[in-house]
């Protein structure tokens, strides 16, 4: 049995960590290319990126693991990049389908009793 | 006074590291696959965390901290060494993960993880991949540990995180692909040639 409040807590977590960056608004314009420079919220101009410094990063990005202003210079240009967006998208949706595949386990009740009574025998002293 | 002390060590331990059991048992079950020797090792770790309790920092990443106990407690049980891997740049291997990408296009399978519940294929295909994948994958994937922790979990550099785990993922990639193609999820795109000769 999966349970739902650990699908629901693990894909809250993933969200937070790769959603809530400076939005951006932009659209994309083809084959690729980014159209202008923009400014984010709060960031100043966000640096030019080709596609292969995007791609060489993108699970990065997709784990939140860059610095804020990487974060939104590869957002930046993944939202404007009809080369780039797809890929991310695929990748997103692998995280997602992985991080809520994980089996909970099935008898956590009789568990944790069982691991409290081992606790107890070692010391632990009872509530 | 003793007591005292006791008292609090074992309410800090209550508080701080038993309240990571539901995620402890996750781990754990998914390194032995088995759901009484995950009741093992999760008793295991919390026997030898109450232990070592004096040795935790209150207030630190007491999961990470678990998740490390729990993992070399499974090796020892498994008297297994982690196995080297070769690790490639992982840059390379995330440029890697677009090739991926472009074939799963070219397949038809752009959209297989949104639209199809994978879960038991996903779980069955994290089994198969070589242990320091699989782990990396288990630590950053499915319970959503930063590189750093999994790194100090794992005890090797941030660097070796990243290339397991961009390795791994390419290597699930492939596996459920495989598997979308096998039990026929999506039908194949024709290409531009095949398509012209279709009736």
């Amino acid at each position: 049995m999966r349970g739902f409040l650990g699908w629901w807590s693990r894909w809250v977590a993933r969200w937070r960590r790769v959603s809530g960056r400076a939005a951006v608004s932009s659209h994309a314009t083809g084959d690729g290319m980014m159209a202008t420079a923009h400014v984010a919220p709060g960031m100043g101009v966000a640096p030019m990126l080709d596609c292969e410094s995007v791609m060489r990063q993108l699970w990065d990005y997709l784990d939140g693991e860059l610095t804020p202003d990487r974060m939104v210079a590869i957002r930046a240009h993944v939202e404007m990049c009809t080369r780039c967006y797809p890929q991310c998208e695929f990748e997103r949706s692998f995280l997602d389908a992985v991080a809520t595949s994980a089996r909970e386990h099935p008898a956590l009740d009789s568990l944790r009793a069982k691991v409290g009574e081992a606790l107890v025998a070692r010391g632990l002293q009872q509530e | 006074m003793t007591d005292e002390l006791n008292q609090e060590r074992d309410r800090q331990f209550r508080t701080e590291a038993l309240r990571w059991l539901p995620e402890v048992a996750r781990f754990a079950l998914s390194l032995t696959r088995d759901e009484s020797d995950a009741d093992d090792l999760v008793q295991e770790t919390f026997l030898k965390a109450y232990e070592a309790w004096g040795t935790y920092t209150p207030g630190t990443e007491c999961r990470g901290w678990l998740f490390t106990i729990c993992r070399n407690a499974f090796y020892r049980r498994r008297h297994r060494e982690e196995r080297q891997v070769t690790c490639d740049d992982p840059e390379l291997e995330a440029l890697a993960a677009a090739a991926v990408h472009a074939s799963a296009r070219q397949g038809g399978y752009e959209d297989l993880f949104a639209r199809f519940d994978l879960s038991d294929a996903i779980d069955r295909a994290i089994a198969a991949l070589p242990g320091p994948f699989r782990d990396v994958v288990l630590l950053v994937d499915v319970n959503d540990q930063p590189y750093e922790a999994a790194a100090v979990t794992l005890g090797v550099p941030v660097g070796t995180v990243r290339s397991r785990l961009f390795r791994a993922r390419r290597l699930l990639q492939e596996a459920l692909i495989d598997h979308a193609r096998d039990a026929g999820l999506v039908r194949p795109r024709l290409n531009a040639d095949t398509a012209a000769r279709e009736p």
